[in-house]
């Protein structure tokens, strides 16, 4: 029987604090949700990858979580995949300044200011896969990709 | 004009070699070539936003990808990037077989060296060409 699923894409932007902390809280929902099943994709395989990553969006309802206000995820997913069913800007969570910082990015420089901060994200994110319709789920299955994964 | 080398690793989320190209790119931008290199966000050069274009077009690039899809050489050159080196995280640890690097979320000590490995080869291109 095909489990019911929803896509989260994060934007793991390189540039500022916040896009480290939408790749965390990211992940951190894919592997603590238990509600529902949760799977993803890394955003760059919409232009290397092929169809069917393409068809991602279209597959599973998705949440983008993007680390600013720029919202690369979001916009990039609508572009080439499919509408969005929910978003997240962590610049609005974790406020602008806390966002753009572009000295603390690595992983090994977060302190535990900034794992409070992912387990907020997370939990907004719970918080939008609950606003979806149960109906949406997809029941299709997908597979992924080599860095990607479910 | 802006002459820094630019590093765009995949930051893959799905295995601990998508998290060894972001931390290796970091690491070179932010501790061993500050004034020669930067990044850029990957995700906003997939998103094919004008002012990212310009900011790429005909820009020196090393990739660092974390599987063999290449999304980060892949989306630098559709960009305008010129790739002048691509780094394959897999190539590394092959040296290390057996090892536990970690999680996509962290590296253990082992994931830390092939960082130190790919960032220091990073670092050496960078200075022979700026």
């Amino acid at each position: 029987m095909n489990e019911l699923k929803v896509g989260v894409l994060s934007c793991s932007g390189e540039e500022c604090l916040g896009g480290t902390i939408s790749r965390l809280a990211t992940r951190k929902v894919l592997e603590e949700l238990k509600f529902v099943k949760t799977v993803t994709l890394c955003l760059p395989l919409y232009l290397a990858g092929g169809e069917e990553e393409r068809n991602f969006a279209k597959v599973f309802p998705t949440i983008s979580v993007d680390g600013c206000d720029k919202l690369c995820a979001k916009r990039s997913t609508e572009k080439y995949s499919g509408k969005i069913s929910g978003s997240i800007d962590v610049s609005k969570i974790i406020g602008t300044e806390n966002a753009l910082n572009s000295r603390i990015i690595r992983n090994k420089d977060l302190k535990p200011e900034h794992y409070e901060m992912v387990d907020k994200v997370a939990g907004e994110i719970v918080k939008e896969i609950s606003h979806l319709s149960p109906d949406s789920y997809s029941g299709k299955s997908f597979g992924g990709c080599g860095c990607g994964g479910e | 004009m802006d002459n820094k080398v630019k590093v765009i690793p995949c930051s893959g989320i799905g295995k601990v070699y998508g998290l060894i190209a972001r931390e290796s790119a970091l690491k070179t931008v932010i501790e061993l070539c500050p004034e020669k290199s930067e990044t850029v966000c990957l995700a906003y050069i997939v998103s094919g936003d004008e002012e990212v274009r310009k900011k790429m077009e005909n820009s020196r690039c090393i990739t660092v990808d974390g599987c063999p899809k290449m999304c980060a050489s892949k989306n630098v050159a559709i960009a305008g990037g010129v790739v002048v080196e691509e780094f394959k995280v897999l190539d590394t640890v092959k040296a290390h077989k057996g090892k536990n690097f970690g999680m996509p979320t962290y590296l253990e000590a082992d994931g830390e060296v092939v960082v130190d490995e790919i960032s220091e080869k990073i670092a050496r291109i960078i200075n022979e060409i700026n």
